[in-house]
């Protein structure tokens, strides 16, 4: 039962290569729990804000807003989230808007390493460890995370800190934030890939990072966009011979001969992936869908269920 | 052999592929340097990518900071006939930090004092813009010292498109930040002996600052920032001469896009960013298209194309509903994507290629030189 323990831990980290479908598997995880009645917060930290729109909702911009009943969003910004750190390690906000509501407070969020990643990925993991009367404000935050590369680096940076920065405010944040990231109980990061050759090395490398300099602890791989087996090797061959014939064999028999491809690669790279990565593997289809919409995202979500 | 885009390419020293991530830039930065390779032409893909993606697909192990060239049997292995030479690098972004610093250091000793900085040593990394800065940096050194007929630039997977042309201005603007300058100086002129927070200025906005940071952090800061004077007009200078040779005729900007909407987006935010600026656009690529098989008139219900494929020879009547469904489906994705297609093309001029999502993933030599084909 892989993926119940998913939604069960308090941050539930998304990422895998760019393009790959981060963003509609966190939608769906996200809609998956709010169903089951958690309260859940999903996370983004992407120049467009995707996870809103998909589900139909406007944009939810900085402050944390209800898309759905139970489903949260908010897009973390490097500005509004050093401004509430800010204000949070000052204590007073007018303080604050004097000291770096300014040019001064724009060069240091680049100026200081990490700065910029650290007060962003403090804001999530502030909002994954806060209670209120006694119980946690979230019983799930999905961060939707960047690109291997950029997720790594995000992830990396509490470490790097405490490796780097002398005791004061910022270790003593980049110890907790350490602490949260590292502990199985709470924490698990799932990849995302696609049933291709380039997405799975990258996956197998992430997972090496993960398990290697970054000892987090994982919770499944979900290849997306999986073709189902829908011809047989015969029927495979068959039709390749017959798409020179006019319409409407000769298309049907063309799309049958990609579709039949797409599902052999697929079961290729899907062996692949699972024989380098010892994680639950979850399959989500092939969706034959003109957008990436609320409907795209439920029927993800419906087979991501199946196998939960 | 080649396509539009390659011969577009024939007139350009320099290629500089761009758009978001994912959408196979890096594999089409190496099929357009293995196309002109196979032709003739001394020829370098030089990718950013941590991700080793260039490599596998050019069947090397590793790529490293310095060219290597792909070898004459590995090409003839996948039964290629090179009239010209093939060269593939990956950019190390500390390593040409550390060489720009080499260049405009005054002395060994001020070298080293930026070395041992705490915050230079993370500057690679965590500095916006650091990392595409540093590959406008290197394409510079290769165009100028180099004698490649065509160097093809793979960019950092940026988040935002823009990322790649502000570069520059984020990386001076925060090494010769004025507003730094002002509140630092004093620490900067106390040096780095006996530097401590009331060299700060003891400003209310430094102490504040201090309290948010911690007071280390902050020195490290007016340390580099001592260490680096002197230095910023030399480095501005350079980074003025390097961005120029963007706006070049020699060099051709290509840009690559999925047939996503998400991508298409990205790639006309950056086709008008680089029109602004008359920087030379070769040419458009949409990536990974579900190609039509059907014509224009709408595809008949389920039923009635399962019954017409069985009367046309299909094979059974459930083999028939299968392909009915397949099609049907394809048809769906295919007129998706044809009009995210025609919405890049009908902005971006110049040479225009549709890539279909090819029989065989592209990762290896064999199927680069395919793609390289329709380039």
């Amino acid at each position: 039962m892989p993926g119940l323990a998913l939604l069960d831990r308090r941050l539930l980290v998304v990422t895998g290569k760019g393009g790959v479908g981060k963003s509609s598997i966190s939608a769906a995880l996200a809609l998956l729990a709010a169903r089951r009645g958690q309260r859940v917060l999903v996370c983004e930290v992407n120049a467009h804000e995707r996870v809103a729109p998909m589900l139909g909702a406007l944009p939810s911009g900085a402050e944390i807003r209800e898309v759905l009943p139970r489903l949260f969003t908010v897009n973390v910004q490097p500005r509004e989230a050093m401004r509430e750190y800010g204000i949070m390690t000052l204590r007073f906000k007018t303080l604050y808007d004097a000291v770096f509501e300014n040019r001064v407070s724009r060069y240091f969020l680049r100026a200081i390493p990490s700065l910029a990643e650290l007060v962003m990925l403090g804001k999530i993991l502030y909002e994954a460890r806060v209670e209120e009367r006694g119980r946690h404000r979230w019983d799930l935050v999905v961060l939707d995370a960047p690109a291997t590369g950029h997720a790594l680096q995000l992830l990396r940076v509490p470490a790097a800190l405490l490796d780097t920065v002398p005791p004061g405010p910022l270790r003593r944040d980049a110890q907790w934030m350490q602490e949260l990231l590292v502990d199985p109980a709470q924490t698990s990061v799932s990849i995302v890939t696609l049933p291709e050759e380039m997405p799975v090395n990258e996956a197998i490398e992430l997972d090496q990072a993960l398990r290697g300099q970054l000892r987090m602890p994982r919770g499944a791989l979900i290849v997306n966009a999986v073709a189902e087996r829908r011809f047989s090797p015969a029927e495979a061959e068959r039709l390749s011979a017959l798409e020179g014939e006019p319409p409407p064999l000769g298309p049907a028999a063309a799309a049958g001969r990609v579709q039949a491809l797409r599902a052999e690669q697929a079961a290729e790279q899907l062996a692949r992936a699972r024989a380098a990565i010892d994680l639950p593997a979850l399959a989500v289809p092939l969706l034959a869908r003109a957008a990436w919409d609320a409907g795209a995202v439920e029927a993800i979500a419906t087979a991501l269920e199946r196998q939960l | 052999m080649t396509g539009p885009l390659a011969a577009r390419l024939r007139e350009k020293r320099i290629a500089v592929c761009v758009g978001s991530g994912g959408v196979g830039k890096t594999t089409l930065a190496a099929a357009l340097a293995l196309g002109r390779a196979l032709e003739g032409g001394k020829v370098l893909v030089c990718t950013i990518d941590p991700a080793r993606r260039l490599a596998n697909a050019l069947g090397l192990a590793t790529l490293g900071n310095v060219e290597t060239r792909v070898p004459e049997a590995a090409l003839r292995a996948a039964g290629l006939e090179a009239k010209g030479e093939l060269y593939a690098m990956m950019l190390d972004v500390k390593r040409t930090w550390d060489d720009l610093v080499a260049r405009h250091a005054p002395d060994l000793e001020r070298r080293e004092r930026i070395y041992r900085n705490r915050l230079y040593q993370q500057l690679s990394s965590a500095l916006a813009g650091s990392q595409e800065y540093m590959a406008m940096e290197k394409l510079y050194e290769l165009a100028t010292e180099r004698d490649y007929d065509l160097i093809v630039l793979d960019t950092p997977p940026t988040a935002h498109a823009l990322d790649f042309l502000d570069a520059p201005d984020r990386v001076l603007d925060f090494l010769g930040n004025e507003t730094a300058r002002t509140l630092l100086a004093p620490a900067m002129s106390a040096g780095k002996m006996g530097l401590r927070l009331f060299h700060l200025g003891g400003t209310y906005i430094a102490k504040t600052i201090a309290r948010f940071t911690g007071a280390e952090v902050l020195s490290d800061l007016a340390e580099f920032m001592a260490s680096f004077q002197g230095m910023y007009e030399g480095f501005k200078a350079r980074a003025g001469v390097v961005r120029a040779l963007f706006a070049q005729a020699e060099v051709g900007f290509v840009l690559v896009s999925s047939a996503s909407p998400r991508s298409v987006d990205e790639a006309l935010f950056f086709f008008e960013r680089l029109r602004k600026e008359a920087m030379p656009v070769a040419g458009v690529v949409a990536n990974r298209v579900t190609t039509k098989l059907w014509g224009e008139e709408p595809l008949p219900l389920a039923p009635a194309l399962a019954a017409a494929l069985a009367a046309h020879g299909a094979g059974g009547e459930e083999l028939a509903e299968r392909l009915a469904r397949t099609l049907a489906e394809h048809e769906v994705l295919a007129r998706a994507d044809d009009r995210q297609v025609a919405r890049l093309f009908s902005a971006v001029p110049g040479a225009q290629v549709a890539v279909p999502r090819l029989d065989t993933d592209v990762h290896d030599l064999a199927s680069l030189a395919r793609l390289a084909a329709v380039l």
